[in-house]
């Protein structure tokens, strides 16, 4: 028996081994932790239960038979974040580069039909150099087989990607049809054909780092929902956001007691909006004023900035917050902004996660860049994902609420379940000069007519008694108690059911 | 005494007229301009007046309006506070003709004492003593060396037509002399064209010490001791305090005679300030200028003396006489006041307006020995215009010694939070720790001496971090214990409760035991257990309670990686972990951070006006760079070092979002 026991233990050691001290120096000399202990760090201390530790590769071309390592690249199971169950895969760059076979692909599709099956949320580790060449299309199937499992799985489990070193070609699909991405910036990089490659074909010259760097992704494409400083820093966030997450579409988010009082009110809200109509304010202030604790989690910080998404919670239950963002253009809707925010509520439909929405929205961003980009249909994906979603939505204009964007933004006519507004809320099809200047054609060579027209316009439209007098808003309430309202109008909502009409799935304009 | 006073002013003062009037049964009509619409003053006054735009030129300052405004609320009295019309004579005699009363004194003694020569000539009739100088022609050498020794060494050798430090000297002996009045004519013939000089005494160690004094309409004058100002920025007074460390019962009372002696001769009948300049060598003392109204800085004396000044400017300016003499009055302890100005100390003092996000001001009241005031006209959500002082507020604390009124600042700073714009109070608080400070050996050259590089914040001491350390860990372990009350969670996989934690701040790594009790922790370092004793609870941003039986107050905020903390001068951030994520975190070298001294960046958006440097160009610390036009304010944008430019990124016309490198030196 002892000789069975110490040839288990030599296995494991070799397992835990990976590509042994030397690969693991150079990863560490890179700045980055190895698999496992990424894995130590994401999870409760001690909760880890590996899979598949003693699985290796089938390959027997081009010498890979005398080349085998236990684990084979990847390193699987599942274990614990704060108590709950999570499904977890984390790629090995000390062997064989993380490349993925058949056997990796298994490894991988094993904890992800365990983790839909068990309903529990499923965290991917990206740190490795793509498909291993030496098994050919072995290697294709198994991208495929994940692939798969990525898209039954999604919006029945919450599947976040978080990439820590190379990720390119095959291996970016995964991610890209997960729920929420992530990477560390200066150590990661992320795309579908390399430099290299690049320069080959288009003759551009282009660093990694420049084509699909952290930053990049984060900034400029949106690919990914936010950027780290570095792997601690990463697993500890990848934390925090699992604490939002429910484990499947079947349950409730999760709760937890918060030292916030849910009566608390803020006096200072009632000065957030300027005097000047034209002047910007920060609609962070807001969100981290009405949140529990002032805890948000925000998702796609760098992308899109004219539109706020993320996560926090009332009276310790987690919603999702979108709110325009008047400080950067205005808060209008653009292509960036419209994508980025369907996309969040389409999350938060899936996952039982309550839509709250801030409004100061002026409307749809004009010009040319925008119509040929195809605003359009990315505007419409807003407004689908608003009049599909069926949690419960409640929504506050705090100022500017124009136009289509007014529709789009979670109003009444998408079956908002709650609409407040401000004080200071203007709904109207548009501001006072433009409406004045179509209107009164024609007295728009006479300056003082115009401003006396325009002035009869604001008094009339440029605040929230029209909409609220034709029901469309529910109650126009004081800054200050936007808290405790949206407390209370979440509460009822708890138990809010809604019938649809049977369908295989909807056709939402992609 | 009145009935209703105008205020004609805003912000803290207003607001702090307001609360004497208050007490004393006085009702108060306030004028504001547009921007003041929603001030707090304008919310507690029982009357207000709109008086125009934004601009003081059009609105606080026009006399035609405050009149306007006293005659709608029929208030009997105006109160000016300081700055605006508050030492404006024509202003006192414009109210005079329309038989309103002026708080504050008679015409004439503003006029008396507003011009600088003239002044000091009323001073010298008064046998006040000014500084000792010659302003006629110096033929030669040998004159200028008897005028010295008339003067007595040190001596200032000065072009009479000089200015921003150029042609001047200042000579310890007869040597000296010798050799720098040539030279100082020979400078001020080539810069100014003008090679005329003169000499006065030069103050060794100049400190800035004024007497308050306050008079009645009956002839009689008292002073109210002291307050020293030395600490200043660009002439610009950060830190006041009453009595001064520098002055014995012999001088104080030397000083409060003349400043009493020009009083009298003046006619002066309110409160009022004789200002000198007191050298720290050898404590002898020079007329400087009389303020003729209430101080910024008066509270420091009211906390010293028990005497409510505003209450006593009312009084008298109402015809009563003053109801103490000199001999009643005593100091009693020590006050420090600190000006919390918008300021970023960290990037040489910018100017940083804005929205007040978050504005929670220390305790105010008695804490045992130690008083603690807070004089501010600002509410939370409140703006810091551009278009007036960008005082936030003034912090005063009171105790029976000097030390212990420190100590009282140093902790209601810690626990003083602003947010949404920069503020100084790292920077009081780092003087509040600064030895030269604590000892009292100041000069009016002390924050130009002791940061001569400016301010970049300080390192904790021993105790500090420890402090900083247990704050942290106590945090996350309340953090922690409560995650781990998440709903959902496995069957029999609770997580185990954990004490033993890392503090991580840079380099250094502090084992700590953490061990949560009902008001606190107890927080083990080694074989050390200190008691933590606190009701900070996620979310607030400021933990305050006991650490070893020592009151305490720290700023923290969660960052991505750990927490935000600020304490006195010293801003770090500390990470968290349990033994093994130490282990880890210890892998992950630390990022070298890109060298951004040598660049100049726009702190704000806006639009370059205009750059002021080429390629190649030698640049000086403070020199002024490029003007970035934000909210219709041209700011001038300087260097932050001495260098060369080796690139320049923008051209005039330009749009830059705030931190956008504008110029990189080489």
């Amino acid at each position: 028996m002892k000789e069975i026991i110490d040839a288990l233990e030599a296995k494991r050691a070799a397992a835990r081994a990976g590509g042994g001290e030397r690969r693991r120096e150079a990863q560490h000399a890179k700045g980055k932790l190895t698999a496992r202990e990424r894995i130590e760090l994401l999870l409760d201390e001690g909760s880890f239960e590996e899979f598949d530790m003693f699985v290796e590769h089938r390959c027997a071309d081009f010498g890979m038979q005398d080349q085998k390592v236990p684990g084979d690249g990847v390193v699987t199971g599942w274990g614990t974040i704060n108590g709950r169950l999570v499904y977890v895969f984390s790629k090995d760059f000390t062997v064989f580069g993380g490349s993925l076979s058949m056997a990796h692909a298994e490894k991988i599709v094993k904890v992800q039909d365990k983790a839909l099956q068990n309903g529990a949320p499923c965290i991917g580790i990206f740190d490795a150099g793509g498909a291993r060449i030496q098994e050919g299309v072995d290697s294709l199937a198994g991208y495929a087989e994940i692939f798969m499992r990525n898209i039954w799985g999604s919006g029945v489990i919450p599947q976040i990607s978080v990439i820590m070193g190379p990720c390119a070609g095959g291996d970016v699909y995964s991610p890209a049809m997960t729920d929420f991405i992530f990477m560390v910036k200066d150590t990661s990089y992320m795309f579908v054909t390399g430099p290299d490659v690049v320069k080959t074909v288009t003759n551009e010259n282009v660093t990694a780092e420049e084509l699909g760097g952290a930053r990049v992704h984060a900034g400029k494409s949106g690919v990914v929902d936010g950027a780290y400083e570095n792997d601690f820093e990463t697993l500890i966030q990848m934390r925090r956001l699992v604490d939002f997450l429910p484990g499947s579409n079947r349950e409730a988010p999760p709760t937890r007691p918060t030292f916030d009082d849910p009566n608390r009110e803020e006096p200072s809200l009632d000065t957030l909006i300027p005097d000047n109509p034209n002047k910007p304010y920060d609609m962070k202030e807001l969100i981290e004023k009405v949140a529990d604790e002032g805890d948000f989690f925000e998702i796609g910080k760098d992308f899109g900035k004219n539109i706020i998404t993320g996560f926090g919670r009332l009276d310790g239950s987690p919603v999702g917050f979108v709110a325009n963002q008047p400080m950067t253009l205005a808060g209008v809707l653009d292509i960036d902004a419209s994508r980025k925010a369907a996309r969040f509520v389409r999350f938060c439909d899936a996952f039982n996660i309550p839509i709250v929405t801030f409004v100061d929205v002026p409307g749809f961003l004009p010009g040319t860049k925008q119509e040929y980009g195809g605003l359009i249909k990315h505007g419409a994906k807003l407004l689908f994902a608003y009049g599909e979603a069926t949690v419960p939505k409640v929504t506050v204009v705090t100022r500017k609420a124009y136009g289509g964007a007014y529709d789009v933004m979670g109003s009444k006519h998408l079956r908002g379940d709650v609409n407040y507004a401000w004080p200071t809320a203007e709904i109207a099809v548009m501001g006072a000069k433009g409406a004045v200047e179509i209107i009164f054609r024609a007295d728009i060579g006479d300056p003082e007519k115009i401003a006396a027209r325009e002035k009869e316009y604001k008094d009339r439209f440029a605040n929230p008694f029209v909409a609220a007098s034709r029901g469309y808003l529910d109650d126009v309430i004081m800054p200050r108690e936007t808290r405790k309202r949206l407390i209370r109008a979440l509460k009822a909502l708890k138990n809010k059911k809604v019938e649809t009409h049977w369908k295989k799935h909807d056709n939402i304009p992609l | 005494m009145f009935e209703k006073i105008l205020i004609a002013n805003r912000g803290e003062i207003a607001v702090r007229i307001i609360k004497t009037c208050r007490r004393l049964g006085v009702k108060t009509v306030v004028v504001y301009s547009e921007a003041d619409r929603d001030s707090m003053a304008v919310e507690m006054a029982d009357e207000s007046v709109f008086i125009g735009p934004p601009p003081a030129a059009q609105s606080y300052l026009v006399a035609d309006k405050i009149v306007d405004a006293v005659k709608k609320t029929g208030a009997q009295a105006v109160h000016p506070g300081f700055g605006f019309l508050s030492e404006k004579p024509e202003f006192a005699q414009r109210l005079a003709d329309e038989k309103i009363v002026f708080i504050g004194p008679n015409p004439h003694a503003i006029h008396a004492m507003g011009d600088k020569i003239e002044s000091k000539k009323t001073a010298a009739q008064a046998k006040v003593s000014t500084v000792p100088g010659y302003l006629g022609e110096i033929e030669d050498v040998k004159h200028a060396a008897q005028i010295a020794e008339e003067i007595g060494y040190p001596v200032m050798i000065k072009a009479s037509a000089g200015g921003g430090g150029k042609g001047i000297r200042v000579a310890f002996d007869k040597k000296e002399l010798q050799e720098g009045f040539p030279a100082v004519r020979a400078e001020a013939k080539n810069a100014f064209g003008d090679d005329r000089v003169f000499i006065e005494k030069f103050v060794l160690n100049p400190r800035h010490i004024e007497i308050q004094v306050l008079g009645d309409k009956h002839g009689n004058v008292v002073h109210l001791f002291e307050r020293e100002c030395s600490i200043q920025r660009r002439n610009q007074k950060v830190i006041e305090e009453a009595p001064s460390p520098l002055l014995d019962a012999k001088t104080r009372a030397a000083m409060g005679e003349q400043a009493v002696q020009l009083a009298k001769a003046v006619g002066y009948d309110s409160a009022g300030t004789v200002e000198f300049v007191a050298s720290g060598a050898d404590k002898s003392f020079y007329f400087l200028e009389m303020n003729t109204r209430l101080q910024v800085e008066h509270p420091v004396t009211e906390m010293i003396t028990g005497i409510d000044l505003v209450e006593q400017m009312l009084r008298v300016a109402a015809g009563e006489k003053l109801p103490f003499a000199q001999k009643d009055l005593k100091i009693n302890g020590w006050a420090i006041e600190s000006r919390i100005y918008a300021e970023d100390p960290y990037r040489n003092f910018l100017p940083s307006i804005g929205r007040l996000k978050r504005y929670r001001p220390p305790q105010e009241g008695d804490f045992g020995k130690t008083k603690v005031r807070n004089d501010a006209g600002v509410r939370e959500g409140d703006e810091i215009s551009m278009f007036y002082d960008p005082m936030i507020s003034k912090l005063i604390t009171h105790g029976p010694s000097r030390l212990e009124a420190i100590d009282a600042q140093a902790r209601a700073l810690d626990g003083f939070l602003i947010e949404g714009i920069q503020d100084n109070i790292p920077f009081l608080g780092a003087v509040m720790e600064e030895a030269r400070f604590r000892s009292g050996n100041i000069t009016t050259g002390y924050i130009k001496e002791q940061f001569p590089q400016g301010f970049q914040g300080v390192e904790p001491r021993a105790e500090q971090a420890e402090l900083l350390a247990a704050c942290a860990a106590y945090a996350h372990a309340v953090q922690t214990a409560r995650a781990r009350q998440i709903s959902g969670q496995m069957n029999g996989h609770g997580v185990a409760a954990t004490t033993d934690w890392v503090v991580i701040v840079g380099e250094t790594r502090t084992p700590v035991a953490v061990h949560l009790t009902d008001g606190g922790a107890d927080v083990t370092f080694g074989d050390r257990t200190v008691s933590l004793q606190t009701d900070w609870r996620p979310g607030k941003p400021v933990i305050e309670g006991e650490f070893g039986g020592e009151a305490f107050a720290v700023k923290i905020a969660p960052k991505p990686e750990g927490y935000g903390l600020k304490l006195r001068g010293v801003a770090t951030t500390a990470l968290v972990a349990t033994p093994r994520g130490a282990q880890l975190r210890k892998l992950i070298p630390e990022k070298v951070a890109a060298d951004t001294s040598k660049m100049i960046a726009s702190p704000m958006p806006g639009l370059v006006v205009s750059i002021d440097v080429v390629a190649g160009q030698e640049v000086k610390s403070g020199e002024g760079v490029a003007i970035v036009e934000a909210m219709k304010m041209q700011n001038i944008i300087r260097a932050e070092r001495d260098g060369v430019v080796a690139k320049v990124n923008f051209a005039a016309g330009a749009s830059v979002a705030a931190d956008e490198v504008l110029i990189e030196l080489a």
